[in-house]
């Protein structure tokens, strides 16, 4: 009896030494700043950038349509510059599901030691730095830039096509740099899939259509909506690809972010821009949990087998 | 009618290896690209080839003064090299200290059980789902209303704060298929919970550590967006200088720097792989 008490108390002693220190440090560093950034989007602009501390929801105001006063006014280009986000990221998910979709297909389908090897080279990309990949665009989509000399060189155009500095540019970059994210979870669930099904599907004379649709598609659902997902939320808050590759005439919602903080030093004025992401994802996710614990519930086979 | 199906199998299954093939050098034909025209001589269009040359690698390194405009532009390669000794101590410092952080977490979750495990698991959740730059921004508020001086001080912070899930989510994986009735022999034959952890648990699960140190160090000296905000004027590391750079013009010598840092990349990742495999 006394030796289970004392290991009980050895257990909590462990618990407590692994869990102090990191709880200690994520709870000022991580959990202060996005409580104080929360309080900031509620706090009234200082004349010459601080803050005043009092209540004012005008910050949001301004976004969502409230505010009419002297000098806050609504303004509905935020809300245009948040729903352009939205759709970048929204083409940039779909077009880097459908360059990984068949992609998946060809490597789940070689054998071992190549597999393998394509595995690597997928993931490689994700160790090169962000900025020489970004770079590396630049260098292609300029006026001056690869593409276009290649395309001239051959005869194609007359005259340098001006894509850098376009939405095009912005989402080529960012379907470019993110293509591993969508790749890996995807091919997670097309490796799962069973060939025999497809098979089974044809014999009973499915057309190529219905047996993607009836059984490919579902099938392989969890990948598409786990990759939609993790490249959705980096698009829709980027900032450096569209100042990279959009110049001053593409502007996301990060970009605003962030002329917020270091240009027009309105830092309450940030914040709600950034809350408003947060909440855009937030809201996503809880759709995303919604739909997943429903199939779950369709499913009791599943579930109980998990 | 068999040899017909399997015909057709056969067309779709080459298409299928074409675009394969296709996918591949999307992915690879930016990053040659740039290997390639870093040795390119012509200095005013990068995208022509002109002739081979070392000259941008010399003039980084500092060995090259005719290139008198190119000189002036990275200013002097001394800026260069702070922001590289500024990254690399950041990312070792970082990766140490969210290797233990989250290692500790994750062994904590996964071998004990408590009334807060669902709030640490939604906590070292939650900067994955985060764009950077509300963590960027977020930091950003509260050294300054702090009035903490920005400084590598305040950029190892703010990497660790969100190193520490990767970590986590590495380390769980790898806890996750080890078996727990080891740690109970030790402690039935009267090891301690800290002699318990240092010779049973640590020893299996450091292939995990190892991986999850490896990608720590990797996203901290690849972190732009977070660095960028937390960044005092003294302590710029090697993306927030490049991104500097990138937006004042384009220059050849970006190239050479771009290709040494791929190679310490392949590095890096090769080291992964080669852990790894090793440990199968």
């Amino acid at each position: 009896m006394n030796l289970f008490r004392s290991r009980g108390q050895r257990r909590r002693a462990t618990l407590l030494g692994l869990l102090s220190v990191p709880t200690i440090f994520l709870a000022v560093f991580f959990l202060g700043p996005l409580t104080i950034m929360l309080v900031y989007s509620f706090l009234e602009p200082g004349l010459y950038g601080g803050v005043v501390w009092r209540f004012f929801d005008l910050n949001y105001g301004q976004i969502l349509g409230w505010a009419d006063t002297k000098y806050e006014r609504f303004d509905p280009v935020y809300i245009r510059i948040f729903l352009h986000s939205v759709q970048l990221a929204a083409v940039t998910v779909i077009l880097s599901l459908i360059v990984c979709y068949p992609a998946a297909f060809w490597v789940s389908r070689l054998p071992e030691t190549q597999k393998n090897l394509f595995l690597f080279l997928i993931t490689l990309p994700f160790f090169v730095s962000l900025i020489v990949r970004l770079f590396a665009w630049v260098l292609i989509l300029r006026p001056t830039g690869f593409l276009n000399q290649a395309l001239m060189g051959i005869g194609l155009i007359g005259e340098p096509l001006e894509i850098i500095y376009t939405d095009t540019a912005v989402i080529i970059a960012m379907v470019y740099v993110f293509i591993p994210f969508m790749f890996l979870p995807l091919y997670a669930s097309v490796e799962k899939l069973d060939m025999s099904l497809i098979e089974a599907s044809a014999d009973l004379g499915a057309t190529r259509f219905q047996t993607f649709r009836r059984i490919v598609l579902p099938m392989t659902l969890p990948g598409i909506v786990g990759g939609s997902i993790i490249v959705f939320i980096p698009s829709l808050g980027n900032f450096i690809v569209p100042s990279l590759l959009g110049g001053a005439k593409v502007v996301m919602i990060g970009n605003l972010i962030e002329q917020q903080f270091l240009s027009a030093r309105n830092w309450p004025f940030g914040s709600a821009l950034a809350m408003m992401v947060m909440a855009a994802i937030l809201l996503l996710l809880l759709y995303y949990v919604r739909l997943a614990s429903r199939e779950a519930e369709n499913a009791p086979a599943v579930k109980e087998a998990a | 009618m068999m040899t017909g199906r399997l015909l057709k199998l056969l067309r779709w299954v080459n298409g299928l290896s074409i675009y394969g093939y296709f996918f591949f050098a999307f992915i690879y034909a930016p990053i040659l690209l740039i290997v390639v025209f870093s040795f390119n001589a012509n200095p005013v269009n990068m995208m022509i080839w002109e002739g081979f040359t070392f000259d941008w690698y010399r003039t980084i390194f500092g060995l090259s003064n005719k290139l008198t405009e190119s000189a002036l532009y990275i200013e002097s390669s001394d800026q260069l090299y702070s922001a590289v000794k500024n990254s690399l101590l950041v990312a070792l410092i970082t990766t140490a200290v969210s290797t233990v952080f989250g290692t500790a977490v994750a062994v904590a979750v996964a071998r004990f059980r408590f009334r807060l495990q669902g709030f640490y698991r939604a906590l070292m959740f939650l900067p994955m789902i985060m764009p950077d730059i509300v963590l960027g921004i977020a930091l950003l508020i509260f050294f300054v209303s702090l009035g903490v001086k920005l400084s590598l001080l305040t950029i190892i912070i703010g990497h660790c704060t969100f190193l520490t899930s990767y970590v986590f989510v590495v380390v769980s994986a790898r806890i996750a298929d080890m078996d727990e009735s080891l740690e109970e022999a030790s402690a039935d034959l009267g090891a301690d919970g800290w002699t318990t952890f240092r010779r049973v648990t640590l020893p299996m699960i450091l292939p995990g550590v190892i991986g999850g140190a490896l990608l720590a160090f990797i996203i901290s000296m690849d972190d732009l967006v977070i660095t960028y905000f937390i960044a005092g004027v003294d302590s710029t590391t090697l993306p927030v200088f490049i991104y500097g750079m990138l937006r004042r013009g384009i220059k050849p010598e970006i190239n050479a720097i771009a290709t040494i840092m791929l190679l310490f990349s392949i590095v890096i990742a090769s080291i992964g792989l080669y852990l790894r495999a090793r440990k199968k």
